[in-house]
Order: structure tokens, then sequence, then C-alpha cells
């Protein structure tokens, strides 16, 4: 069994003036200027390189760091550089207010946790970069810094058994056995 | 209780009596399209230790985002897609030429009315217009769809769009869309269907349907229709050779919204940098200097919109430092584009024409732009540094808002005489 809580240090996706960007799209996470390459531990470096503030992302994260982000994270071409370039730096999970819909499949197909926190918006304040966030697939709740809780979505059912499996591939091979 | 277009068409794919938005279904696509990405999922397919497709009659596959190939990279990834398509005894491979991949798969006739289609290109939603249920979905998927031959898909919620009235003279599918996402916004549409109907719909051509459906990806949409009628059976008669059974929406189905709209109300609309979703109408951006204008793409390359922007450069000439860049959306658009004499008419008018595909749409070649250069263009997309600089300036319009703003060297207003 994978873990069904971890927890993380984060990266909140906001903008100059400290507010959560909203819409960052597939081009922002991964440009298509770098769409040949298709080794995924090549992708890492490219990560968010052209979001305005974030473009050395790539050299401050962390394996095991959480990413926290506006509404419809993931917006735009169905690119799976953009979920894989995650991967490839050992994000553990994305908690976002929404996701963009091929963006959402993308992960959960890959395996990547996506956690849908649509009430963000309005407690971003209280939340920083490099503050520790626990998740619970199961249940949704949120623990930051230990102390504050919050409501997230669950994961659902299909989401979960992927999750579990590894990625689609590994899913559909246990479903056939 | 009646039941939305997405809830029929995924129920009776999946052999359902019935399915309900938030379901979770699993269905045999009637087709799966990929393009210039095949050669990356064949390898994830392979990776999987799967030998051979699940059905090569389901494949459709477009050479198109980079071709002919601008460097040996592509060419490589070209040849190992050729191999493939070989290899798997797949029969509906269109090679550099034939054009972009939403263009030619309808034209081949390989969308039809209450058909299943997913593809691994965010703009799938396009083949709608012909009455298809079509997403978009990732690589990995399209490599278990290959080796399995099945999908999981959530029944998507659906939003409404009605649009009465008629398009006034030089306003056009796109100027709506683009009201539209300015309206709802970049994740306005998340996960929905959304049907677009009413007279202002009815009204409109293939092409006109297939632009509206194109860009609804970028309010989120999953999927988008319109429903099958007169116009869609006469545009898919000798192209579509199989039978199908139509699927229309139950009048008192369910929606998560429904939206009117007053088509006769409607300006020439035009999208900002960098978002999609930063929507105005041309008279606020008009005299923004542009430096390239472009004519094309899986939006805007159809024969009509070759057209409508030739009935405007006809017998006239561009501005003095304005490249114009016309890409007719595949072979079948450029010959009869050829034909009615509106490539002569653009190119004396000073346009370069490119080779039917996507061009430099997604920046990877024919037409960069350089730092502090603005294009103002027919496509779909104006994220940032989409085609080439991260300085440089995309504007999204209308074939006649980017043909009369060519002749200006300026963002125009069509509508001016």
């Amino acid at each position: 069994m994978k873990p069904t809580q971890i927890t993380g240090r984060i990266w909140l996706l906001t903008d100059a003036t400290g507010v959560l960007y909203d819409d960052i799209d597939t081009d922002m996470i991964f440009h298509n200027r770098y769409l040949h390459i298709t080794e995924i531990a090549q992708m890492g470096q490219y990560t968010l390189d052209n979001l305005a503030g974030w473009e050395d992302f790539a050299q401050r994260a962390q394996p095991g760091d959480i990413v926290v982000a506006g509404g419809n994270f993931g917006a735009g071409s169905s690119r799976q550089q953009a979920v894989d370039c995650f991967h490839a730096l050992g994000i553990t999970a994305i908690v976002a207010a929404s996701f963009g819909a091929i963006y959402k499949r993308n992960a959960i197909n890959s395996g990547m946790p996506l956690v849908t926190f649509p009430a963000l918006p309005e407690v971003a304040a209280q939340f920083q970069t490099g503050d520790t966030l626990q998740v619970d697939f199961e249940t949704g709740a949120l623990l930051l810094n230990g102390a504050q809780p919050f409501a997230a979505q669950p994961f659902s059912q299909v989401q979960m058994d992927i999750y579990q499996a590894g990625d689609l591939f590994a899913y559909g091979r246990k479903l056939e056995n | 209780m009646g039941y939305t277009f997405a809830e029929k068409v995924l129920a009776r794919q999946a052999g359902l009596e019935t399915a309900v938005a938030g379901q979770i279904v699993t269905v045999r696509p009637d087709k799966l399209l990929t393009h210039d990405n095949t050669s990356d999922i064949a390898k994830k397919f392979r990776s999987i230790g799967v030998t051979r497709v699940a059905d090569p009659a389901m494949h459709v596959i477009v050479l198109d985002h980079v071709t002919p190939a601008a460097n040996e990279t592509y060419a490589a990834s070209h040849k190992a897609t050729r191999e493939f398509v070989a290899e798997q005894g797949i029969t509906a491979f269109y090679d550099v030429g034939e054009g972009i991949c939403h263009q030619v798969l309808p034209e081949k006739g390989h969308a039809w009315p209450g058909a299943v289609i997913v593809g691994s290109d965010s703009h799938t939603p396009t083949h709608g217009a012909f009455g298809a249920f079509a997403a978009g979905i990732g690589r990995t998927e399209a490599a278990a769809v290959m080796a399995t031959g099945e999908i999981w898909l959530r029944v998507p919620e659906s939003l409404r769009v009605v649009v009465r009235g008629q398009f006034p003279e030089r306003v056009s599918a796109k100027d709506l869309i683009l009201y539209l996402i300015g309206q709802l916004r970049a994740d306005g549409a998340d996960y929905c269907s959304v049907e677009f109907a009413g007279e202002a719909i009815e009204a409109l051509s293939i092409a006109g349907r297939m632009t509206l459906c194109n860009m609804a990806a970028e309010m989120g949409a999953k999927n988008a229709v319109v429903a099958p009628d007169a116009t869609t059976r006469a545009w898919l008669a000798g192209r579509v050779t199989r039978d199908y059974a139509e699927i229309h929406p139950d009048p008192d189905a369910i929606y998560a919204r429904v939206i009117e709209v007053d088509a006769g109300t409607l300006a020439p609309q035009v999208a900002r940098p960098h978002r999609v979703d930063n929507v105005a109408p041309v008279t606020d951006v008009a005299g923004t200097k542009i430096d390239q204008a472009l004519i094309g793409t899986c939006t805007n390359g159809r024969l009509e919109d070759l057209e409508a922007a030739a009935d405007i450069l006809r017998g006239k000439h561009i501005a003095p430092g304005v490249r114009l860049l016309v890409l007719p959306a595949s072979r079948e658009v450029l010959l009869a584009a050829i034909e009615r004499g509106i490539i002569r008419d653009l190119v004396k008018a000073g346009a370069t024409l490119l080779n039917p595909g996507c061009g430099p749409c997604l920046g990877a070649h024919e037409g960069c732009m350089a730092p502090g250069e603005a294009t103002l263009s027919t496509a779909n997309r104006n994220f940032k540094g989409r085609m080439g600089s991260k300085d440089a300036a995309i504007y999204l319009a209308s074939p006649a808002t980017v043909a009369a703003s060519a002749l200006a060297g300026v963002i125009a207003d069509p509508r001016a005489k």
C-alpha cells in the first residue's frame, strides 16, 4: 500500500504581490519549447520556468515538497510533460483550488496525487511557502504546521485505485488479473 | 427524467441503460486521434510490454504539429511514427501535408453524430461540431487506449449555451466564442460538456461550429457539441459511409447552467495578451500596432475563413512592416482555395502562404516572434511565450479582424468601410 497521508514543505505559487496565481497554464508549467523531451528525468529542470517569479523553481524544490496553487491549475494543452516534470522533481502532491480537466486526468493516470481544495482562495493568507502541510488523500483533511486544520476533497475511488496501483498501466494490469 | 447529450452518448457507449453526471463509466472509443506525439505514445505503449494495438481501425494518426520536420529531432519522431503505423497495420494515417488533425479527421470520415472520439490533443472537442462526443486526453491515457481499447470517463455536468438572433455582418462564430470565454473565464466550463443551441447556431456552417467547439477547450470544457441537423448530414454525406444513430439531448435534461446570448448584439472581439479570457470588443484595442498577422490553425483555417479574409484583402495590399501568414487547415481546404482564386487574392495582397499544418501556433517553427513583437492571430491560445519570445504579445481574433488589421498595420475593426 502506498501512503494515503503525506507531509511536506509547501510552495505557494503566488505572484509578485503575494496573491495565488489562477489559471497557471501548461505553457507556464512546461513550455512548448521543451516538448521534444520525452525522458521524464530530463523534464524536472524546466518546471515552471515560464511563470513569472518562479523561473528557478526547479533548483529550489526538494523531493517530498508539495505544490499549492490557485484555480484552474494546468489549464490548456494536453501535454503530459506538465505533470511528469513534477514527478521528476519528486513533488509528492499538488493541492489547488481547482484543476484543468485534462491536467487532472493526466495526473491521476500517472499516479501524481492531486487534491482539490475549493476553499483555498478564502484561506490562502494563512499559508506561506516553507510551511509544513499534512495531506490525507482518503479524507481530504489538511493540517497546516501541525495545528491548523482545513477540509479539501478526498480522492475519488478511481483516483485512489490508480494511485495505489502506481499508474494507469499498473491499474489496468491489476484489473485483468 | 431527461438526459443531456453527454449522459446519453456515454451511457450508450458504455452499454448502460442510463448514466448521470458524475458517474464513472468505461467505454470503448470509436476513434483514438494522435498526432506528432504518436511516437512518444508508442514508446509508452511498448514500455508496458504490449506488442499489438487493441484495434488498428480505432486509430487516426495525423502528422501536423511540426511539419515538414523543422530539425533532426522532429524528423526522427516522424520516422518513428511511420514505422509504428506500418508495424501495427494502421490504415488511417495522414502524413506531412494533409493538414491539421482536427480538420483531416472529419474530412476523411472519422467523425459522425454519436461517435465517441478521444485524442491526445486538447482541441479534440472540435469534433463535437458533428454531434460526436470528443475529448482530449494525455499521453499515458492514449497509450492505455492503444493497449486495451478502453478508457474510463467521468460523465461531465452540462452547460447549455443558447444563442438567438443573427450575427451582424463581419461578426462570426469566433467572435461569439471569444465573447463567451471572456464572460465565463478560463475555468467557466471546467470538466463540463458544453451544448451549443439556438437559431444562431443552427444557421452556422460546419466551419463555424468547429470554431465554437474547438475553443470551448479554452474555458475548460471536457467536450462541446452542436446537435446534428441537415447541415451536418449534408457535410458528412460521401465522407462517412457507416450507419450512425444521432444523439440529441432531452428537452427536460438537467443543466448545471444555461446561458443565453443574442448574436445580434455582438461586436468583433479580441483576446489580449496573455490570457484567452482577457477579451474586449475590437474597438477597445483598435490602433494597437502589429508585426505579424496569422490566418489559419485548427480554429480558423477553413475555406470560409480564408474567404472572409480574401473578401477584405482582395485588390489591396497589407501595410508595410506587417507579415501576413496564411495556413490552410488541410490539403482539401488549400485545393478549394486555389480553385476559387482565394489563394491568388491573398498572395497578391502580400500574404505568405504556408503548408497545411499547425505552423507557428505552438511556436516551434514557421513564424516565431522576437522580443517586443506582436502577432494578431486567428488561433485559440495566446499564452505567454507560445509563439516564440516570452516578451512578445499574441492577440486573438476572427479572420475578418485579422485581415482588416493586416491592411491597417494596427488592430482594426473589420466592420469599418
